[in-house]
């Protein structure tokens, strides 16, 4: 294509300069930021002050006083979170689902969809907290008023996102049991489940990961759990027995994360096999570890 | 000049992409080198670049050693490399001037490439570069709205961008239509000829390689099979290299016009 | 054996054993979901006597005038959403270094990588509130607490949803970028940064209006905003007044969560 590519041409493209939108996008964060600090009011001193504050109360909890905390049957608090939190999540999965369906594009008219879109929608704006302050009065103190906020919470997120994987499926499937003469229940039964069920599955484990965290917190105003633990030792500056409750906390989070994600990979990985192909990516990964670098 | 002295490399999986390869390429010289997918093309290349590291042997660059080279000797002697991609490696968000500037990485410092404050004599390279390769006025353009072949000029470019003295080049048109891959080939060629950069190119289609190449190296499991004179290459020699017989999909055009 | 009429067979082959023994595990499951029943004392005459419980007639009429002043609701909103703009600003920025550090194609060692996944899960583990009743205690009442909570929030969401997003990214650049002998700083920001940054922004955005519906929450624990107002209304019993502040945050959120979605979808 150049007919002497060592001589520089003199038609050069002129420099596009720094587009409008985005000085004005910066000029409005700038304006933002400013207005917000200013508007809170803090000093420099409480400002730098804070992190030292924070860093104080941690060294406080060590050693953590998990013997005390163990003789307090914290424990049972941390499990009872869990089964709040894997009722709550199989209340809002067994709710969520057939309502995605309702809220489906592909499967649902407007007039049915609409409405059940925008009740997702309500119910995902209200907080699991704020649910279980207005459950308490009706059901009493308890774990079954942590389970239900969560269940109902969990409805809003889960049919939000299982309507989005029905509205993704293949409608290969669908067209085939329509063929057959089939009817619209067995189009789902066999066209839709069997695609939506691994990643369904893999959110509702998901939202049980989440789950366990809500159900921790809800402790805090008496909806069951080891919230109740973390605020009364708090009250009493009981350090090294916050301690305790945080790490208990911590470590069963995680544990429940990491099996969680074990299991979700394994889900996804199993319903997306053809063969040969994962070979040839994994085998492509390390050659790109290699090549990236990162061998070093 | 560049030397291989036994080299092996034997990935973490155990795949072993080199056997003893000894090789020795004099300044200035455009090289050519063919062999199955899996032959050892690519490994050679980025062992050169220390990319991948060899496993065993010795690899110098005007007698600076390659293997075993610590992170900030690696960054230097790849500042003198230039290497081009099948793929391009082009960041498709950005313009193709930002994409050129990667190539003038290590002539800057770490903060100010960073933060993306390149001096304007950096900018005056790479506009050079980007004018060598005939591309000039596209320097702003998004670098995805470019077609294949503009893409490789841009990778060219980057590479030019550099300064380097040898130039590497692995299967730089596997990706591009028969006339583009020509024009590309021959930009190569020329900048070897008029700039004097030593250049290894990987190439997997037979006429390409020659019709362009001066120096042929045949790789085949890792191990150089054959190294001469491309003048001395016929189609047994190929298929020596590839261990069967010469098909349709090793050539890249039954007939097609050369490059003017 | 039926001949085929078309091609050749080999016989039946034997039915292929399910990979994950499912019926145990399902039966599993299943188990633990009975017990956990149990414990959590499941009462499934809840669901139809809720709605005639009294309690809800508490809830009506929602009382407009003391919801609309400003002295009562809009003044701690304004404070809302100036933690929310703080607390993302500081929780977002932190985020962007932490996320390279944290994917294996963008960190500049190993145990930077470990080091940094390790603090993030274990940051992560913490549930948000447990973060500000701990800062609460820490550095008193207020909103001061309330953004520090809602930073460390910001930070764990965005380095989660970050660094998938730079995992997912084109690695090739970024082998350009290393062969033409950069340093990792410069490396990350040429190779990789460009592709990922409009996902950042989005996020940014999400994360912000996360902000804001977690700061309702927050308040319940005294950590500011206008949480605050629904705490203290709570336990005046004034629920028709605690409605009527879940209906306005309700329609804040809408409208900001409209005018983010807009600004994303020409982002990305």
């Amino acid at each position: 294509m150049s007919a002497n590519p060592t001589i520089a041409s003199p038609d050069r493209p002129v420099a596009p300069t720094r587009s409008g939108r985005r000085a004005v996008a910066a000029a409005i964060l700038v304006v933002v930021v400013g207005w917000s600090v200013s508007g809170l009011g803090v000093s420099l001193d409480r400002l730098l002050g804070a992190p030292g504050d924070a860093w104080d109360i941690f060294r406080r909890m060590v050693p953590p006083a998990f013997a005390e905390a163990a003789e307090r049957g914290v424990v049972g608090k941390v499990l009872e979170s869990v089964h709040i939190a894997w009722i709550g999540t199989l209340i809002g999965a067994t709710l969520s689902l057939p309502l995605a369906f309702l809220a489906a594009e592909n499967v649902a008219p407007a007039a049915v969809r609409i409405p059940v879109r925008q009740l997702f929608n309500v119910i995902r704006a209200v907080p699991e907290l704020i649910l279980a302050v207005i459950l308490i009065p009706i059901t009493g103190l308890g774990p079954w008023a942590g389970a239900l906020a969560i269940g109902i919470h969990s409805v809003g997120t889960l049919g939000k996102w299982a309507t989005e994987t029905i509205e993704g499926v293949d409608t290969g499937p669908l067209e085939a049991v329509a063929a057959t003469g089939g009817r619209w229940v067995s189009g789902m039964r066999w066209g839709v489940v069997p695609q939506i069920l691994p990643v369904v599955t893999s959110q509702w484990l998901f939202r049980f990961e989440i789950n366990v965290r809500a159900s921790a917190v809800l402790g805090m105003i008496g909806a069951g759990g080891v919230g109740s633990e973390l605020v009364s030792q708090l009250v009493f500056r009981n350090f090294p027995a916050v301690g305790a409750v945080l790490l208990m906390t911590i470590a069963v989070v995680l544990s429940i994360d990491t099996a969680s994600a074990a299991v979700r990979r394994r889900i996804i990985r199993g319903a997306a096999t053809s063969s040969g192909i994962d070979s040839d990516e994994d085998r492509n990964a390390a050659v790109l570890a290699d090549l990236t670098g990162l061998g070093r | 000049m560049i030397r291989f002295d036994d080299v092996s490399v034997t990935y973490r999986g155990g795949v072993q992409a080199l056997r003893n390869v000894d090789l020795r390429v004099d300044d200035g010289e455009f090289v050519v080198v063919v062999g199955l997918s899996g032959a050892g093309k690519s490994t050679l290349l980025r062992a050169l670049n220390g990319l991948v590291p060899a496993t065993s042997g010795s690899i110098t660059i005007d007698g600076t050693e390659v293997v075993g080279a610590g992170a900030a000797e690696l960054r230097v002697i790849r500042s003198r490399i230039g290497m081009i991609f099948q793929t391009f490696n082009l960041v498709h968000r950005t313009s193709v001037l930002n994409n050129v500037l990667m190539g003038r990485l290590s002539a800057v410092p770490a903060w100010r490439s960073t933060l993306g404050l390149w001096p304007s004599t950096e900018r005056e390279a790479a506009l050079q570069a980007l004018e060598r390769v005939g591309i000039v006025e596209k320097a702003y353009v998004r670098a995805s709205n470019l077609s294949g072949g503009q893409q490789q000029r841009v990778g060219i470019a980057r590479a030019l961008a550099q300064e380097p003295a040898v130039m590497l080049a692995d299967e730089p048109v596997a990706a591009l239509d028969p006339v583009t891959s020509r024009q590309v080939m021959g930009d190569l060629q020329r900048i070897n000829r008029e700039m004097g950069i030593t250049t290894l190119v990987n190439l997997h289609f037979l006429d390409l390689a020659r019709e362009f190449g001066s120096r042929l190296v045949g790789l085949r499991d890792g191990e150089v099979v054959f190294d001469g004179d491309i003048s001395d290459v016929t189609d047994v020699t190929f298929q020596e290299i590839y261990g069967r017989a010469i098909t349709d999909d090793d050539l890249l055009a039954v007939d097609a016009e050369p490059a003017g | 054996m039926n001949t085929p009429l078309i091609g050749t067979t080999t016989g039946r082959p034997s039915r292929p054993r399910r990979g994950l023994r499912l019926w145990p595990v399902v039966g599993a499951l299943a188990a633990y979901t009975l017990f956990a029943g149990h414990k959590v004392g499941f009462d499934a005459s809840t669901f139809w006597n809720v709605w005639s419980n009294p309690l809800w007639e508490k809830f009506w009429p929602i009382p407009w005038d003391w919801v609309l002043d400003r002295h009562n609701v809009l003044d701690p909103l304004v404070e809302t959403l100036q933690i929310a703009v703080v607390s993302t600003l500081i929780g977002c920025t932190l985020a962007l270094p932490l996320a390279f550090a944290m994917s294996p194609l963008t960190s500049p060692n190993r145990v930077t990588l470990v080091v940094s996944r390790s603090a993030m899960n274990v940051v992560r583990a913490v549930p948000d509130l447990f973060w500000a009743k701990l800062l609460v205690t820490a550095v008193g009442v207020g909103a001061f607490a309330g953004s520090w909570a809602l930073s460390v929030f910001s930070l764990g969401v965005m380095v989660k949803l970050f660094s998938e997003t730079i995992d997912g990214a084109d690695p090739r650049p970024l082998e350009a970028a290393r062969a033409a002998g950069g340093r990792h700083g410069p490396v990350v920001r040429t190779g990789v940064l460009p592709t990922v940054l409009p996902e950042y922004v989005a996020y940014g955005l999400y994360v912000f209006e996360l902000n804001i519906r977690a700061s309702v929450v927050l308040g319940l624990v005294g950590a500011g905003g206008i949480g605050r107002v629904v705490e203290a209304q709570r336990q005046y019993f004034r629920f028709d007044r605690v409605l009527g502040v879940l209906v306005l945050v309700f329609v804040v959120v809408f409208v900001i969560e409209q005018v983010s979605v807009a600004i994303r979808r020409r982002l990305v």
